[in-house]
């Protein structure tokens, strides 16, 4: 008998603090971070959370906004969509002012629909997919360019500057890498070139040479990679490797300093389209100092597109002195922004109107802006 | 361009069957897919360039010299084969009479749990593993084969030539035959069985460790994540030479690693795994216990 | 079974193989774990290891004196739950039993909030996901490692069909389960020579084989970009939109699955697969069509994976290849070996442990999924054989007793010979 009281006595114990852990009162105002901050992609959801961190805590040290301390709530969707549906309906529970992210369109796109039910105002530091913006949700935006604002500039570079006709295009099957590699073939053919190889590489995987192989005898004088870095640096040390002399030419997901210190000398003379110089722009200043402060390392591609994101819904919150999310997202989209990435301004859909996208070469072990 | 090829796909086969061997070994001996096998050659790779940092900023070695290689082999398979025989004693050990697909959980268990540490103590992002060592080439008609791929696939050779040797030739292997095919009986005839059990997954994990050295240093670039499709692929290897057989767990990978190549290079990147699969599906369905598996009675 | 091992004289110092533990744990972590550039190299950090290793120890240690033997007194406690509900499920008050859960089912949400909603739907598609796959792992003994495909094969059945022709939700959901039931058959019949580990792989790489395919089949499926605007589900002029739609909506689903599968279990199909998993030979001569039972399986249990699909694809609206990854097969096979394989109960235990777990570990953040793993580790190491085994195999040898003591008891008695029983249990 005593014993079927004891355990009653544990079960309601343990009922009773897991639901005050639930329970603890808020009194800033909150805003939801998301991303894969574990999984297999958790090194990318890592540059997001610091980028957003550190945003948080600079407005935190000027006292926070309308008075209220901001408070992150994370939410980690592990590149699972089905957990990214979980995350939003937990943000909704919460009741976030906004939510910085998802990164991969997978999860932003399904979570999007919750936010847009829940009346959420989301800006994503990662999603390329067109798909993402294309539904005509008023709720949703991106710091970071569609697929195909990025590919243009990759391919007239190819045309025009190196004057490379065989080109081979690649990519790693994911939504952001294969929509960039499209948008480059789209935009090759406007120059008149046709791809002398087109495919895919299993992202993960360590091994591409046998494919790196079959490029080899088309000859190409450049290659065209949408995709990450990991698979870059492989690609670039297997192509090396194997005698090929072709120009590496990739996006993004590949501007990390990880892409020059892993592949070595490998890597100079690859080119990579990104923003223009950080550095450069005053607003970036703090993030890039703070970043290495905080975290001992070089901010990552994605640290400055939800650096941007954060700042922009925080601003938004001072600027209206509200949290209501149809009055952000008025704001939002009819203001012109000056953020760490540089001047944006978002168009009806939510997109940056204007992608600031350059093309950076690999000089000395550095990324240095072609002029 | 097929010369090429064959090199490639022998390189990558050589480390599938590395991999491959520690599954195949303690499935012969336990019948279980230790499916935290992969972790632990993930482990094996991050421990080749702890010992590297290691021996080198104390300045115990020159930084390319041989001496640092056989160190940081040796750093990783010790490292790895204590967290074989960890592995085996604390998720295993304890689940030996349960239902056969209990410990199949626990290993899942153990897998998710190795990659979280190691992502969580040393971070998310890929690292570089140091390109000191071997360098260099011979170039041939139509392709190029470096060192590095020589000295992967002869190392791989010699680890099964010696692990052959091993289970044939000494009195541990015997007993490792005997735990094999009938645990009682071994216990009868006063083999330690739980000791043998612990051997096996030490030596299982010290080839993994191996298998996850060399392939630091030939691709360059490790993360937590590598033990999951290397994992699979080396299972499919096993499977694919006759699980629970040392030469199938060889073949297989080469095979395998061939299949690949071969499949990426004139047919398509994008689908090679598919064929790969598909091989190993009509290799199955007209061998249904693998190339080289013999009947259950005869394992290890 | 157990062999004299050469650390026997430890289990008498139970405080020096606690120390000794912490110690090894902390040499373990160390070569990961320390920091050649920070101060004292980052020690800190394994020596935290051993203090958390050891500090485990210590309190497992005093709580096995407090009650000394308190894993048996949790395995006890979990074995009588479980065979209360057992007793209770198949005695006379089966009947109010059920009513009570399906009127917990039905009300409980009502006062939750959307999160909990949503994450009990989830629920609700895994425990339909792991009771088909329980037909064919638990009742069959086939081990299924590529099940997602077919939950892949319904989802995409919904999302084509949907966007491209515009049928409704209700029209595909039959379709998609039939569709994923043809799938089914369609992999079991080149493995029907397969046994074991053999089969685990081929239906490992089925699985892969279709992922692969779903994410590079651009005119059919837009590959990695995924289907999206998929009709939601709508009845009579309404529109399901809120969690709680979808919530009830997986609660009849899950129902009529609880109620098949249960009927399936007690059938002849039932019984010859029970049949054939425990001895395949003898099943045959038994007179077991084996190729029509395992086909039967497949099929039958493919269909739940279907039905779960089209659910998941009307639900999320949009689906694309990265939903049905190995690792989600993977953690399916799990909710039923952790729940009890082949047990109803159990499997549902199983499936919501495995969905609420990780959701209430958010608040570990990056410790979660170290948390979980650890934590999987642990349910089998103490329940190995699942949180509620299956019924069938305890009666199955109460039947035996029986059978022993009426018949064979008598005969061996006379010849002064060991019975069959005893011999038979001697060789496990």
């Amino acid at each position: 008998m005593i014993s079927r009281w004891r355990i009653g006595f544990v079960t309601a114990g343990t009922i009773v603090v897991l639901a005050l852990g639930q329970a603890h009162a808020a009194s800033g105002i909150k805003i939801g971070v998301a991303g894969p901050i574990t999984g297999d992609q958790g090194a990318i959801g890592e540059q997001g959370k610091n980028g957003a961190i550190i945003a948080v805590e600079e407005w935190n040290a000027k006292g926070g906004v309308l008075g209220k301390k901001i408070e992150v709530v994370w939410g980690d969707d592990q590149h699972d969509p089905k957990q990214a549906v979980a995350v939003a309906n937990k943000f909704l529970n919460e009741g976030v002012a906004g939510v910085i992210g998802h990164y991969n369109s997978s999860c932003s796109i399904p979570a999007s629909t919750i936010y847009h039910g829940g009346k959420v105002v989301q800006i994503s530091w990662g999603s390329t997919n067109p798909q993402f913006t294309e539904r005509g949700l008023w709720n949703v935006f991106r710091t970071i360019g569609r697929d195909d604002q990025q590919g243009s500039v990759a391919a007239a570079f190819i045309a025009k500057k190196l004057k490379k006709t065989k080109v081979v295009v690649l990519h790693d099957k994911t939504t952001a890498g294969q929509g960039q590699a499209d948008e480059v073939v789209k935009a090759l053919e406007k120059h008149k070139i046709k791809p002398v190889y087109y495919g895919a590489i299993t992202q993960g995987e360590k091994d591409y040479r046998p494919v790196l192989t079959a490029i080899k005898q088309k000859n190409p004088e450049a290659l065209y990679y949408g995709g990450y870095y990991p698979e870059a640096i492989l690609l670039t040390k297997q192509m090396r490797e194997l005698g090929m002399k072709a120009v590496f030419v990739s996006s993004d997901g590949v501007w990390q300093q990880e892409y020059i210190d892993i592949a070595g000398k490998d890597a100079e003379g690859a080119y990579v389209t990104f923003t223009p110089d950080q550095t450069k722009i005053k607003e970036a200043q703090g993030i890039i100092k703070k970043h290495k402060e905080r975290f001992g390392s070089e901010v990552g591609a994605y640290t400055v597109y939800s650096y941007a994101a954060a700042n922009i819904l925080i601003e938004a919150i001072a600027a209206t002195k509200s949290t209501d999310s149809p009055k952000l997202a008025e704001h939002i989209r009819k203001t012109k922004w000056s953020t760490a990435l540089g001047p944006i301004q978002f168009d009806k859909k939510g997109d940056v109107l204007v992608s600031p996208f350059v093309v950076w070469e690999v000089k000395d072990g550095k990324f240095v802006e072609v002029r | 361009m097929l010369l090429q090829q064959l090199v490639n796909g022998l390189t990558l086969g050589s480390v599938y069957a590395l991999i491959a061997l520690g599954y195949t070994m303690v499935y012969g001996i336990i019948e279980l897919i230790n499916f935290a096998h992969g972790e632990i050659y993930m482990l094996g790779a991050y421990m080749g360039i702890v010992a590297f940092s290691v021996l080198t900023t104390f300045h115990l070695t020159a930084p390319s010299s041989g001496a640092t290689l056989f160190l940081m082999l040796l750093a990783a398979m010790l490292f790895c084969g204590a967290c074989g025989v960890t592995v085996e004693r604390l998720a295993y050990r304890p689940l030996r009479n349960a239902p056969r697909l209990s410990p199949l959980i626990s290993a899942l268990g153990v897998s998710i749990f190795l990659q979280n540490f190691v992502m969580l103590a040393q971070g998310p992002r890929d690292k570089g593993f140091p390109h000191l060592f071997i360098r260099g080439g011979i170039d041939f008609p139509g392709g190029r084969i470096s060192s590095i791929q020589i000295f992967i696939m002869v190392t791989s050779v010699l680890m099964m030539v010696g692990l052959q040797l091993l289970v044939r030739r000494t009195k541990i292997g015997k007993a490792m035959r005997a735990t094999a095919q009938d645990k009682q009986m071994a216990t009868l005839v006063g083999i330690d069985v739980d000791r043998i059990i612990s051997v096996t997954f030490l030596i299982g994990s010290a080839l993994a460790a191996v298998a996850g050295v060399m392939v630091g240093m030939y691709y360059g670039l490790i993360n937590f994540f590598i033990g999951y499709i290397a994992g699979i692929k080396a299972f499919t290897a096993a499977v694919l030479g006759g699980i629970g057989s040392i030469p199938g767990a060889m073949l297989g990978g080469l095979l395998l690693g061939l299949i690949e190549a071969l499949g990426a290079g004139y047919i398509s990147s994008e689908y090679k795994d598919v064929f790969a699969f598909a091989i190993l599906v009509l290799v199955l369905v007209f061998r249904p216990s693998g190339l080289l598996g013999a009947d259950i009675s005869k394992r290890v | 079974m157990r062999t004299p091992s050469r650390s026997m004289p430890l289990r008498q110092r139970p405080l020096l193989r606690i120390v000794l533990a912490s110690l090894w744990f902390g040499l373990l972590s160390l070569p990961l774990m320390m920091e050649l550039q920070a101060p004292y190299f980052g020690l800190g950090r394994p020596l935290m290891v051993s203090v958390v290793v050891g500090l485990v120890g210590l309190l497992w240690w005093l709580a096995s004196q407090w009650s000394e033997r308190l894993r048996h007194v949790v395995a006890r406690v979990v074995d009588t739950g479980g065979s209360h509900v057992r007793q209770l499920a198949e005695g006379p008050g089966r009947r109010l039993l059920y009513a009570l859960a399906l009127a917990c089912a039905v009300l409980i949400p009502l006062g939750l909030n959307r999160y909990y909603i949503d994450v009990l739907t989830q629920v609700g598609m895994y425990v339909t996901l792991a009771l088909g796959l329980n037909i064919v792992v638990g009742l069959a003994g086939l081990l299924d490692l590529g099940y997602i495909a077919f939950y892949a094969v319904g989802a995409y059945t919904y999302g084509l069909l949907s966007t491209r022709i515009g049928l409704s939700f209700w029209e595909v959901l039959p379709l998609g389960a039939l569709l994923a039931a043809i799938f089914g058959v369609l992999l079991g019949i080149p493995v029907l020579r397969l046994r074991g580990d053999y089969l685990a792989i081929v239906t490992l790489g089925f699985g892969e084989m279709i992922r692969i395919t779903l994410n590079n089949w651009d005119s059919l499926t837009r590959g990695p970009n995924g289907i999206i605007g998929i009709a939601r589900p709508k009845i009579w002029g309404f529109t399901f939109s809120n969690p709680i739609h979808y919530y009830y909506l997986i609660v009849a689903i899950v129902l009529l699955t609880i109620f098949v599968v249960d009927r399936l279990n007690r059938s002849r199909i039932g019984r010859a697969w029970t049949a054939m998993r425990d001895d395949e030979v003898a099943a045959e001569v038994m007179g077991i069509d084996l190729m029509k039972t395992k086909l039967l399986a497949f099929g039958l249990g493919a269909t739940w994976a279907g039905l779960a699909g089209v659910f998941f694809a009307g639900k999320m609206t949009f689906i694309s290849p990265e939903s049905f990854t190995f690792f989600e097969s993977v953690i399916i096979l799990c909710m039923v070996v952790l729940g009890g394989m082949g047990s109803v109960p159990g499997v549902i235990l199983g499936a919501a442990l495995l969905v609420i777990l990780p959701e209430m570990m958010r608040q570990f953040a990056l410790y979660r999924m170290l948390i979980f793993g650890g934590a999987m580790v642990m349910m089998m190491v103490l329940r190995p054989q699942g949180l509620i085994a299956s019924p069938r195999r305890a009666i199955a040898l109460r039947r035996e007793d029986q059978a022993r003591s009426a018949v064979v008891k008598p005969a061996s008695e006379r010849l002064g010979l060991p019975s069959r029983g005893e011999r038979k249990r001697g060789t496990p």
